[in-house]
């Protein structure tokens, strides 16, 4: 053996280098190149896709992507730079049909590109981060062709033109414009914008302030408001036939802004055609159109609103102060009930039932109502001559509906407790001369005016009613008792009133004719014979007769007469004149009544079963009075009574405001000593503030008799000021 | 004294030795001090009220002016007092000597509230009464006091057992007290009082009264509508600028 060292095996890599024939990569670009022009020209079908992309392929193996790259690049500028001159080249309008049909191809021939490609897309594109294939050809595409400058500039300008056109009536190619506009779309985020969109808005709105200066001189409110709303529809139908859909809401408040943001104000104050004649002439179409374009731009509603409201609360106050208007409560109360449908309608058809119109109408409508110190009086007379006789024959629905009407104006009152008042009076006047339509809607508004109020409001009324009812069934015993002695005698029907839930009347002197006293005794003797403990005192001031008369020729008549002419008329029986001191003697009844009563029996035309000498208007303690022998009437029964409800004269009207002052007092009271038993120290201002906020269901208490009630709870030992701040009160137990 | 213990009486004694001060008052002023009798004697020296008075001279006072027939002192006994004083019965210090007498009503005083006043002002001969007639005087310079004096007036002059003071005796009072307080609008007041109001003054407009003349400013610039001020004087204040008294805030 020899001792050789033995070199380890080495295997040596493969370095087998594949030279690849430089003139290899120059060729297959060629092949490749030659197949762009090919795809470019439209004659793609002659080339093996198998082929070229093998081609391609091979090139991106063996390191050559950068130069199929950079060929791709130049192959395809050169081509899009013969493209632009050509759709440069066109006319007029197919230059518009040009751009399109050559980004169709383009498009196209970038697909088949790309195929060929995909191998370079996938691998050597992703490394060297180059723009992808299809991505580069739209680059490409915008770069060169779009933006070259000629291009650029007209296809802006036809674009435009096009929406010119269209705006004056023409009918223009859409699908073209659609497909133009997806094409900017498609080149890039901002190319749409930037190309079209931006001045597109510009131009529109230019185009915009023109027309609508020009409408605005020349059309009224309606027309105008018509002519906006018709561009607006077309805009929106513009946009979603060739354009981005974003651009919808950009060219709305574009046409919003123009037509009618910057005109708002002088639209709506147009004089005979503004928003305040469309009121009064109920223009339902008009005003629903104005609320749709003006809920558009900011404070439009708003501006809508303040003028109705301010219109509303002048039309209102006008009326409230109408002398004229005055005169008639049930005329004035039915007037204000059709205003406030009126505006129900405007609101619900036009203005689609907007919860903040229906706000600015109910405080409109307290507003003015309240700016007469009358109305809880008025609506009271009115409610009066609707139970009365207006809804003699209505269905019970529709006398829900009249009733709800009232309610919703008696919400509006301040002063509830005026109303309270008045109601009250006119209701005993109803109950009494039995002259109530319906005792179901009568029980119907005191249920509304319980819900609303609360118990303590109805609770008198309530007691009024069950008084009426109590006072039949005593009747009944009272005929069942006494049936055979009075049988003979005058009929009595009497009313037995619980004094503190019947409005309070003065006492009355008044001398019964001898045939009623009789009756009067055995009733009063019935009564307190079944109810130990109580007072009666005869109402001779509240109640009705009924007399049967014969005159001169025979002529029977019935005479429906209060209780102080049933009194003076018996006198008659005796004397056929008689002078007033003789009528005022026996009678007793005071002078101011008496002469009232002697006026309705002898001065009116028609019911004067008496006459009087002289014949003056005005009753004179002189005077002497006859009985008209001659009275003739078409009617067999007339009434003379003066027993109905009527508007207050001034010097009543003071009396009982000053009532309603004095019922005030100790309700304020109540409450301030509520909230300082509560509270134990309160400051003056809060003190105020709380009884207002208790009150208010009632009535408006004034601060001024707040702090007059408040002294005297102070001097009354109730309340104290604080040593140290002299504004805050201390309750003392 | 007994119940004292013996340092305690011996304090006591020097006490009284020292100020002459009477028993009763060295034990209050000694418990007032914790029975320090430096202490004591600062306690007893910032009441100047109460000095020693002697209850025999006061008897003797008391007894010139009460009335023959009653243990009081009525109108003619004062009257004479105020002779005495070398003052006019409607000197307005004749209301302090009554309110340091916690007097009830006006023109006349009963044994008790002479004898109290007396004490407190540390009078028991008519020297001393006279003496004290300046400082009284001076009293009324004291805000405080003026206040106190003020709202006892309307206590004072108002009927027994009503509860408001008469308009005419109201204003008569007014008129006294705000000579000395210098409330330029008093003469205002009054009249429109006459003019507008004429019914009694409630105790509660007499005291504010008071502090609106003190706080608002003669131009009522610094009169706030939101003040809680008695109505009246809200009126007062409309009447004031109704009529041309009050305009743009001058006066």
């Amino acid at each position: 053996m020899s001792a050789q060292k033995k070199k380890a095996f080495q295997i040596e890599a493969f370095k087998h280098r594949v030279v690849v024939d430089p003139k290899y990569a120059e060729k297959t670009w060629k092949i490749l190149e030659h197949a762009i022009h090919e795809i470019y020209n439209h004659n793609a079908s002659g080339l093996s896709f198998e082929e070229l992309y093998r081609n391609a392929y091979n090139m991106v193996l063996h390191k050559f992507g950068e130069k199929l790259y950079s060929g791709l690049v130049t192959t395809m500028t050169s081509h899009l730079k013969a493209i632009s001159s050509s759709i440069e080249a066109a006319q007029g309008g197919l230059f518009l049909d040009e751009l399109n049909r050559k980004w169709a191809e383009h498009n196209k021939a970038m697909q088949m590109i790309r195929d060929i490609l995909m191998y370079m897309d996938r691998t050597f594109i992703p490394n060297t981060h180059k723009t992808p294939v299809h991505e580069l050809g739209l680059n490409l595409w915008r770069d060169v062709v779009i933006h070259s400058s000629a291009v650029q500039t007209r296809l802006q300008a036809i674009l435009l033109e096009n929406v010119r056109r269209e705006r004056s009536g023409e009918v223009i190619d859409r699908g073209l414009m659609r497909s133009i506009s997806k094409m900017l779309m498609d080149l890039g985020p901002s190319v749409y914008q930037d190309d079209f969109e931006k001045h597109f808005l510009e131009v529109s709105a230019d185009f915009y302030r023109l027309e609508s200066q020009d409408f605005i001189e020349s059309c009224d409110c309606g027309e105008y408001l018509k002519k906006a709303e018709r561009r607006l529809n077309e805009e929106i139908e513009r946009v979603s036939h060739y354009l981005d859909a974003k651009s919808e809401v950009k060219i709305t408040n574009v046409v919003e802004k123009e037509m009618i943001e910057n005109h708002m104000h002088r639209l709506v104050q147009m004089e005979n055609s503004g928003l305040v004649n469309m009121i009064v002439d109920e223009k339902y179409e008009d005003l629903g159109r104005m609320y749709c374009l003006f809920r558009r731009v900011p404070n439009g509603l708003v501006l809508v609103r303040d003028v109705m409201t301010s219109y509303i609360r002048d039309t209102g106050k006008q009326l409230v102060t109408d002398p004229e208007r005055l005169k008639d409560p049930v005329d004035f109360v039915q007037h204000l009930l059709d205003l406030k449908d009126k505006y129900d309608k405007i609101i619900t058809s036009a203005f689609s039932n907007d919860k903040t119109f229906q706000n600015a109408l109910n405080s409109s409508f307290e507003y003015f109502m309240n700016l007469n110190s009358r109305s809880p009086e008025f609506i009271s007379l009115f409610v009066d001559d609707k139970l009365r006789k207006g809804l003699r024959g209505v269905t019970e629905e529709d006398v829900e509906l009249v009733l709800d009407k009232v309610m919703m104006l008696f919400r509006y009152l301040q002063e509830k407790d005026v109303f309270e008042k008045y109601y009250k009076q006119h209701l005993a006047k109803r109950l009494l001369s039995g002259k109530t339509v319906s005792e179901d809607a009568e029980r119907s508004l005191i249920v509304k005016l319980k819900t609303e109020c609360g118990y303590q409001f109805t609770s008198k009324l309530e007691g009024m009613f069950t008084d009426m009812k109590t006072s039949q069934d005593t009747m009944q015993g009272f005929s069942a008792r006494h049936g055979a002695d009075i049988a003979d005698g005058p009929m009595l029907s009497v009313q037995v009133l619980t004094t503190g839930s019947w409005p309070t009347q003065p006492i009355t002197t008044c001398n019964l004719p001898a045939e009623i006293r009789g009756m009067c005794e055995k009733f009063r003797n019935y009564y307190l014979g079944t109810h130990t403990g109580r007072r009666l005192s005869w109402q001779t001031n509240m109640g009705t007769a009924d007399l049967k008369a014969t005159f001169g020729k025979g002529q029977k008549h019935e005479l429906n007469v209060s209780t102080y002419q049933m009194c003076v008329l018996m006198l008659f029986n005796n004397a056929d004149r008689l002078s007033y001191k003789e009528i005022e003697q026996p009678t007793e009844i005071p002078a101011s009544d008496l002469k009232r009563c002697l006026q309705s029996l002898a001065c009116v035309k028609g019911k004067n079963v008496l006459r009087k000498e002289p014949m003056s208007k005005d009753i004179a303690d002189t005077d002497t009075f006859l009985f008209n022998d001659k009275f003739t009437s078409k009617f067999f029964k007339v009434k003379i009574g003066t027993v109905a409800a009527q508007r207050e004269s001034e010097p009543e009207n003071q009396e009982t405001r000053q009532r309603v002052e004095e019922d005030r007092k100790p309700q304020i009271e109540a409450a301030i000593v509520r909230i300082m038993k509560a509270r134990r120290v309160l400051d003056h201002n809060n003190i105020v503030a709380e009884v207002t906020k208790q009150l208010q269901s009632r009535f408006l208490p004034n601060p001024v008799v707040i702090k007059k009630r408040i002294e005297s709870l102070i001097e009354r030992e109730f309340l104290e000021r604080d040593k140290g701040d002299r504004k805050l009160y201390r309750y003392l137990a | 004294m007994h119940k004292l213990g013996r340092g305690h009486r011996d304090k006591v004694q020097q006490f009284m030795t020292i100020t002459g001060a009477s028993e009763k008052i060295a034990l209050q002023a000694l418990k007032a001090s914790d029975w320090h009798l430096e202490g004591a004697f600062d306690f007893f020296y910032s009441q100047p009220h109460k000095s020693y008075t002697d209850t025999t001279h006061l008897e003797e006072l008391y007894n010139r002016y009460k009335d023959p027939y009653t243990d009081m002192i009525l109108a003619d006994g004062i009257t004479l007092l105020c002779n005495d004083l070398k003052v006019d019965p409607q000197d307005i210090v004749m209301l302090v000597v009554s309110w340091h007498m916690k007097a009830s009503t006006m023109c006349e005083y009963s044994k008790e509230e002479f004898f109290t006043g007396l004490q407190a002002l540390g009078i028991d001969s008519l020297e001393k009464f006279l003496e004290r007639i300046s400082f009284m005087r001076s009293e009324l310079k004291d805000e405080q006091k003026f206040r106190e004096i003020y709202n006892f007036a309307f206590g004072w002059a108002k009927e027994k057992g009503q509860k408001s003071l008469a308009l005419d005796t109201a204003i008569g009072m007014w008129q006294l007290l705000f000579a000395e307080k210098q409330w330029p609008f008093v003469d205002h007041w009054c009249q429109f009082l006459e003019a507008r109001h004429n019914k009694a003054i409630s105790r509660d407009t007499w005291s504010q009264l008071l502090e609106f003349a003190r706080t608002v400013d003669p131009a009522l610039s610094n009169y706030d509508a939101e003040g809680a001020w008695p109505y009246l004087i809200d009126e007062f204040v409309e009447y004031l600028n109704e009529n041309g008294i009050i305009q743009n805030g001058q006066f």
